[in-house]
């Protein structure tokens, strides 16, 4: 009796909850927004984290960093000769690169000195590579569009000055944009030859900020990893897959903090329903007292109320999910987005990817209807237990 | 430690469950200290309108722990990508000393409360019902292998160090492990297939027959026996590797999630065939039964589309 | 069918307080009878009605309907008993207002999910016989006095009941109306069902088509 679906039962259900319209329509409202926002979050944060996950794709399989006393410092080309040694290891090169800060805009840029003659992991350092060359002229600097912006608005349009650490100037002619798919890229980065990026970081010849390393197997990343730290025991050796993990582990970690909070507004919303549920009208004693004379049962009644709750939770679910979609994907999540994007000002500017999972619609499905029947359990049995006799009088 | 969204909804849903259970755990206590069928005073009539509210609370527990045992497998392939070496939800529930306890725990779990369910349906049809006491003296039960449930879970997954490397299915599930799972492949391929099938036809002739304790313990064996032929045998024909032998793989998306349903129609097929056992009702037996069939067939259709496809057997 | 047993009813009218309304009465009423409980107000004849509808249990004594004591089963059995058995026409009538005719008639059914054929066949034969059809998409808030009166009877006989109770079924209608209610009991009396009313309205008394008169006085019933 319990399993199946009186649709008889289903329909009074849904009468009763049109004859009440306005609790229905308060409660249905309220639900929906709880859902829009937390899905909304959710949606945000797969967004980030697919679009994190794609930048971080193009990395290389290895990063062997030097430490000095717990912080980075530059490590020594020479070390690549030993790393080709190691059984597994396709390719190592020397990276120049940095964080350069344009004080003027108080923005902070990723300068990279790109090497025409050597592998490039991303799509992006392709194309700059393909387009300007580097070979020919090796005093230039490309930018991305976001950058190009900022230089513009003040006054860089023709070419740039940057500050060398000894307080000396290097100008370098502003060749062009490049344009990225991956729109964090394109907001923050400056492409220049390796050799000037040696001059503007003051790195000797014979130094480099890191060294990147191709693993021809995926599956012997791991070995060879060891084998580095074993080679180098004062460096940082940091996988590609240890990265993806600490992002996905930053995202997971405020979304962690948002669910707290978020669950505690629901605690509150589930406490007003169960307030406003609790307080039977008299009414509504009358509608039990009367269904209970014409043979319907404690369970039925029980049953009734549930399809209520269950349809109200749904059709919540439902509006919720959509406004949120709406929300995040076609207006773009304004001031949502701030929680996730902690950075220097350029990196607001990007597009989230529609990003739509059956474990997100699940998750977001666990912390609303259950929780809201679940509230709506002891007001309808309060409801439920009432005596019939009293129709009598 | 780790705190993925998943892992904080399963938390929270748990803990509201456990808050309901306890509810529904102090009223059961009193029903069975207080209730006297033969008297009817007003103590007595409370204690009634306390039942339904019992037996509500229950119900809404078990038909929320089902979906939530498919979540919290969901959950633990989420985990499995974030966990160096796990490649499926096997890597994450052999990572800590309590995966394997807490998974099994759940599954009783889960035929335990479905069968309170199935006794109250019987005692609530009858007027004078013979185990009114007892079958909230079963939930008391039951409500301590809940909470012994809920902290295991909890240790569990406090205890998941992403950093720390786990062993994946391919390492647990070979032919080469010296544990009891590695036992399973020793068995006699062969002998482990005329088992499985002789179980199958063994209940169709109990269903026929009606001999309804013979199919009971049938369905208990088959529990067993199609398990462990699902690991050692059926599995392979749908990873199509003749090493791949892990019961978890085969809940993602690459094989069309039909792990789940595979257990699902087995969890289905045992537990009606085990309820018989209190429960004699022919319709249930022929849900039982349709659910082996169907279960027979589909794994036995891997094997065979692998034949039919290749040529040869794996 | 149905047998009053020494039966006693009171109600608790404060925390210690309580009035007897029964006293130890005893009643009989065969299948097919059309009884009238006369009595005045007060008297105890609508907690007959409701013992017998298992809406109250007795104090003591025994209630047997059929052959089976219904005075101590649980409130679950008796919802079940009166969905099989009881057709009440309540004095208030006690529709839902905002539900339609229909809908209102349909109510007792719900529960015993049967067939839609089924149900749509039973409904449709109350509201011809009771001749309220023409209005079932009407909410019940609309109707007027007698039409709502149609639809509590129809209500009561839609789920084939073997008995049908009346309280006051005229208490609030005029003459006219209230006519028209006894040639509907007629029509109740026809279908062979056993049938209670209770009422002081005078209009019932004396009619030749009813098998017996019960009056109740302060809870006791004199021949």
């Amino acid at each position: 009796m319990s399993a199946k679906i009186n649709f008889y039962l289903l329909e009074f259900a849904l009468g009763a909850l049109a004859r009440q319209r306005s609790k229905t329509v308060f409660i249905s409202v309220v639900l929906s927004l709880l859902i829009a926002l937390l899905s909304s979050f959710f949606f945000i944060a797969n967004s980030i984290k697919h679009e994190l996950l794609q930048t971080l794709d193009t990395l290389p399989e290895i990063t062997l960093q030097k430490l000095q006393g717990g912080k980075h410092t530059n490590i020594e080309t020479s070390a690549i000769d030993s790393i080709l040694l190691i059984h597994g290891v396709e390719d190592a090169n020397a990276r120049v690169w940095g964080y350069y800060y344009f004080g003027q805009a108080q923005s902070t840029f990723v300068l990279i000195g790109l090497d025409p003659f050597e592998e490039h992991y991303t799509k992006t350092m392709q194309q700059v590579v393909q387009k300007y060359d580097f070979m020919q002229e090796s005093r230039q600097l490309v930018v991305g569009q976001g950058v190009k912006d900022i230089l513009k608005s003040y006054y860089y349009t023709e070419e740039f000055n940057f500050i060398k650490p000894d307080g000396g100037i290097v100008t370098l002619p502003l060749s062009g944009v490049f344009n990225s798919e991956i729109e964090l890229e394109s907001n923050d980065m400056m492409v220049v030859s390796k050799e000037s990026a040696r001059e503007i970081f003051a790195i000797a010849d014979d130094m480099a900020t890191d060294i990147v390393i191709q693993v021809a197997n995926p599956q012997e990343v791991a070995t060879v990893a060891s084998k580095l730290q074993l080679l180098f025991p004062d460096a940082r050796v940091i996988t590609k897959e240890a990265i993806q993990i600490s992002y996905k582990n930053i995202i997971d970690y405020k979304s962690g903090v948002f669910l707290t909070l978020f669950i505690v507004s629901l605690f509150t919303f589930f406490m007003i329903i169960y307030d406003k549920l609790s307080g039977l009208s008299s009414e509504e004693k009358r509608e039990v007292g009367i269904l209970k004379a014409l043979g319907w049962k404690v369970e039925l009644i029980l049953k009734e109320k549930f399809y209520e709750a269950f349809i109200i939770s749904c059709i919540s679910y439902i509006l919720g999910v959509g406004i949120a979609l709406f929300y995040v994907y076609i207006l773009q999540a304004p001031l949502l987005r701030s929680v996730f994007e902690g950075y220097s000002k350029l990196r607001s500017s990007f597009e989230l990817p529609f990003v739509l999972d059956l474990q997100t619609l699940s998750l977001i499905f666990f912390l609303s209807v259950p929780i809201y029947v679940a509230a709506t359990i002891v007001p309808a049995w309060r409801a439920a237990i009432q005596d019939a006799d009293e129709v009598i009088r | 430690m780790s705190h993925t969204p998943e892992v904080l909804t399963l938390f929270i849903i748990n803990i509201l469950l456990i808050c309901f259970a306890t509810v529904a755990f102090f009223l059961s206590v009193r029903i069975v200290k207080k209730y006297d069928p033969k008297s009817s005073t007003s103590l007595q009539y409370k204690l009634q309108k306390e039942s339904y509210l019992t037996s509500v609370i229950i119900k809404f527990l078990f038909f929320i722990k089902i979906p939530l045992f498919l979540f919290f497998i969901f959950t633990l392939d989420k985990l499995s990508e974030l966990i160096t070496g796990a490649m499926c939800a096997a890597g994450v529930v052999d990572a800590t000393g309590y995966g394997n306890y807490l998974f099994v725990l759940k599954i009783l779990n889960l035929y335990l409360f479905a069968l309170w369910l199935l006794l109250h349906e019987r005692q609530s049809s009858q007027e004078e019902p013979p185990y009114f006491k007892e079958q909230y003296l079963f939930f008391i039960f039951l409500y301590l292998v809940l909470i012994a449930e809920f902290v295991l879970e909890i240790f569990m997954f406090e205890a998941i160090e992403l950093d720390a490397i786990v062993d994946c299915c391919g390492t647990l599930y070979s032919n080469a492990t010296t544990s009891y799972i590695g036992a399973i492949f020793r068995i006699n391929t062969p002998l482990l297939l005329s088992f499985f099938y002789a179980n199958v036809l063994l209940l169709l002739f109990a269903y026929r027959y009606k001999k309804s304790f013979v199919f009971s313990l049938g369905s208990l064996l088959f529990l067993v026996i199609a398990l462990v032929s699902l690991i050692a045998f059926f599995g392979t024909y749908i990873y199509e590797m003749p090493t791949h032998h892990c019961p978890f793989c085969f809940l993602q998306k690459e094989y069309y999630y039909i792990g789940y349903i595979l257990y699902i129609l087995l969890f289905y097929a045992t537990f009606h065939g085990i309820a018989g056992f209190f429960v004699q009702e022919r319709k249930r037996a022929f849900k039982a039964i349709i659910a082996v069939v169907l279960y027979t067939a589909i794994v036995s259709g891997y094997v065979l589309s692998y034949y039919l496809r290749n040529g040869v057997w794996l | 069918m149905i047998h009053l047993k020494n039966v006693s009813k009171s109600f608790m009218t404060g925390k210690k307080e309580s009035i007897e309304v029964l006293h130890s009465i005893d009643l009989q009423i065969k299948e097919g009878e059309l009884v009238i409980l006369r009595g005045a107000s007060g008297s105890g004849k609508s907690t007959i009605l409701s013992l017998i509808a298992a809406l109250a249990k007795p104090t003591s004594g025994d209630v047997i309907i059929d052959e089976k004591n219904i005075a101590k089963i649980s409130d679950d059995f008796a919802a079940l008993y009166r969905g099989e058995n009881i057709g009440f026409i309540f004095q208030k009538y006690n529709l839902l207002h905002n539900l339609s005719v229909e809908q209102n008639i349909m109510l007792p059914l719900i529960p015993m999910n049967l067939p839609l054929e089924l149900v749509q066949q039973k409904i449709q034969n109350v509201m011809e016989m009771f001749h309220i059809e023409h209005k079932k998409e009407t909410l019940c808030a609309k109707l007027s006095g007698g039409e709502q009166q149609r639809v509590a009877i129809a209500r009561a006989t839609v789920n084939d009941p073997k008995i049908i109770l009346a309280d006051e079924p005229t208490a609030n209608l005029d003459k006219k109306l209230s006519l028209h209610f006894i040639e509907m009991l007629k029509e109740l009396k026809s279908l062979h069902k056993t049938i209670v009313v209770a009422t002081h309205d005078p209009l019932f008394f004396g009619l030749d088509f009813v098998d017996k008169e019960i009056i109740i006085d302060d809870g006791n019933i004199q021949i």
